[in-house]
């Protein structure tokens, strides 16, 4: 147990590091200033711009005059900034994880790539959960052709490999993040229904689900208030790890030229890049690829330490 | 159990015809024009006129609905007819069946050396629960099942190919190496070695961890108990009374494991250039070859519910529990 808490708290401990970086990535990776002193008084523009760059919106031009007092970023680069003159410089006081093939700072492309894949990695699985909830708990609920028809679904999705339908998907779809979200959540909701449905069959059974129905609940309500609130439990740990899942999605099929595209700084997109310079650029591979472990390790020690802290008899064995 | 085996087949069926709904949906609701496909015109070759491009739809079947050219598709499909490909200008039974060989190579020694190193890491791990093998193992598995296939492949390219050498970059073979068996056999080792780790390495850790928690479970049991009491060695007690009983849910992952594979497949065999069925799924999807990815598409989902169902039977048969509680 005490294993369990341990990685239950490393879990969340790392996750919401990362969730706080990419929450304030427009602020620790830009070239805009915090906070600037001129004449009229303070400005701050990076602040101002808060909201547009989590949205992913083109940063406005902002020059400080002479003699202002400047309060620079902590990483005073834009993701997007291009600077041929700088290209595939290694790592130096200036630039710290090094510039990219078109001399953008990389790590202010990894600083960013954070926001993209824990939206992407969140969204997705709870969007798979809300499907898995729905399906398989009208599977387990109503049974009958409802069940048959939803389980040959399952069993179609899990026969097909999960990496050709994602890619089917994204290359039907106008590319970008919301089409990455609707595909994840469109091939991996399995688990989940599975899930939820074996619970419902099981919770259907008791004596609380026989009560509710006694006192004239409806199906509906049954299935909503009753039934899935007890099987989420365990759906909640296979959605911790359906996170990290959609994040090695994302980045590998980003890394394959289907997914997040430059100018946009996916952990993917920047290791698509770096496959051609291997030679020369040993920065643009590795550093991608530390903050995807990190993050993918940050979820399945999450879902690792609830899945014992939710089933204890299960982590004594 | 010929009423089990009956409604199987039934579901199977089911699923597969479910599975061409799907792709043929998804394929036509992707934009291009395929008649405009078919002539090149969108790698950058000239327009044809209209007529031209009537006279290719009408070839083509393009000009019916939607629901016709599906019924058409199925019946040649149900003779094994999955048309010409539109890239490859071939019969898609003909693709497919030249590139199966090289996925066959590369996934089943990657599946080979996984379950020679996960199986007995599971089992040394179920044996001393909390040892440091154990411990150790637990780690270590749980940090290489999180590491992203592409990247490690990015990792291995770049210090055994480009650094030290010592392995082919990618490609199944050397030009130059065809003198002599020998020679040629060593040539396709060593351009196996980097996508088999790839392969291999994540499928190690499901594995290994599969095995370790089933055994617990099986050694928790009392027939055990009574094989420790009648006086069996540790080790005969372990492999042939406990791992036995772990090789029957082992087999029912095969379904599972195929398409797994196939999916890994297609980042592997792209970043090594390796020409099997991953790569020709890549690139078909790519250029909206959908005769080609229908064909593929049903090829790999038979093969899988082909296994999944032997994988079932092969249960029924080996737990008689299985049998009686679906003969009732």
């Amino acid at each position: 147990m005490r294993g369990g808490s341990l990685a239950l708290r490393a879990g969340a401990a790392l996750l919401a590091a990362l969730a706080a970086v990419a929450l304030l990535s427009p602020l620790i990776a830009t070239d805009l200033p915090l906070a600037v002193r001129g004449a009229t008084g303070w400005r701050f523009p990076a602040f101002a711009n808060w909201l547009p760059a989590l949205l992913d919106a083109p940063a406005p031009a902002e020059s400080a005059a002479e003699g202002e007092r400047v309060v620079s970023a902590p990483v005073p680069y834009s993701p997007r900034n291009i600077s041929l003159a700088e290209r595939l410089e290694p790592p130096s006081r200036r630039h710290r994880l090094g510039t990219d093939e078109l001399g953008r700072d990389v790590l202010a492309r990894v600083i960013h790539g954070a926001r993209i894949s824990l939206v992407v990695g969140f969204c997705s699985a709870l969007f798979a959960l809300l499907i898995g909830c729905a399906l398989g708990g009208c599977a387990g609920y109503f049974g009958g052709w409802i069940d048959g028809a939803v389980m040959r679904l399952v069993d179609a999705i899990i026969a097909f490999p999960f990496m050709i339908l994602l890619l089917t998907i994204v290359a039907i779809l106008e590319p970008g993040m919301a089409t990455i979200v609707l595909a994840l959540a469109l091939t991996s909701w399995t688990a989940e229904a599975r899930l939820v449905r074996g619970e419902v069959l099981r919770v259907r059974e008791t004596e609380y689900a026989t009560a509710a129905k006694a006192v004239g609940a409806g199906k509906g309500r049954i299935v909503v208030r009753h039934l899935i609130p007890n099987a989420l439990a365990p759906a909640i740990v296979t959605t911790t790890f359906g996170v990290s899942g959609a994040i090695l999605a994302e980045s590998a099929i980003s890394f394959l030229g289907f997914g997040i595209s430059s100018p946009r700084a996916s952990w993917g997109t920047i290791l698509s890049s770096a496959d051609d310079y291997l030679l020369q650029a040993w920065w643009l591979t590795a550093f991608p690829g530390i903050a995807i472990f990190l993050t993918v390790i940050a979820c399945n020690l999450l879902g690792e330490g609830l899945r014992d802290a939710l089933d204890p008899a299960g982590s004594q064995r | 159990m010929s009423g089990y085996l009956g409604r199987r087949l039934l579901t199977t069926a089911a699923t597969l015809i479910g599975i061409t709904l799907v792709v043929f949906g998804l394929m036509h609701l992707a934009p291009g024009d395929p008649a405009l496909l078919l002539t090149g015109a969108v790698r950058g070759g000239r327009v044809p006129p209209p007529d031209v491009l009537e006279a290719i739809r009408a070839e083509h079947g393009l000009d019916r609905s939607l629901g016709a050219q599906y019924l058409a598709w199925a019946a040649a499909a149900l003779r094994f007819d999955f048309g010409d490909s539109l890239a490859h200008r071939r019969p898609v039974r003909t693709v497919i069946a030249e590139r199966i060989p090289a996925t066959l190579l590369l996934n089943g020694l990657a599946l080979l050396v996984a379950l020679a190193i996960g199986i007995p890491l599971g089992v040394a791990a179920a044996a001393r629960p909390g040892s440091l093998v154990d411990r150790g193992s637990a780690v270590v598995l749980f940090l290489l099942y999180s590491l992203p296939a592409f990247w490690v492949a990015l990792l291995l390219i770049e210090l055994f190919a480009v650094r030290l050498g010592v392995l082919p970059l990618m490609g199944m073979s050397s030009s130059g190496a065809s003198v002599g068996r020998a020679g040629g056999l060593a040539d396709r080792l060593e351009h196996l070695v980097l996508p088999v780790t790839v392969l291999a390495y994540g499928q190690i850790a499901f594995f290994a961890r599969f095995v370790r928690s089933a055994l617990r479970e099986t050694l928790g049991t009392p027939f055990i108990r009574t094989a420790r009491a009648k006086g069996a060695g540790s080790i005969r007690v372990l492999w042939i009374h406990g791992f036995r009983n772990t090789l029957v849910p082992l087999i029912s992952l095969a379904g599972l494991v195929i398409p797994w594979l196939v999916s890994g497949s297609v980042v592997v065999e792209q970043i090594f250039q390796w020409d099997g069925i991953g790569r020709l799924f890549f690139g078909a999807v790519l250029a909206r070859d959908y005769p080609l990815v229908l064909g593929l598409a049903v090829v790999t989902a038979v093969v899988t519910m082909a296994v999944s169902l032997c994988a079932d039977l092969l249960y029924a048969v080996a737990d008689p529990r299985v049998r009686v509680g679906e003969g009732r």
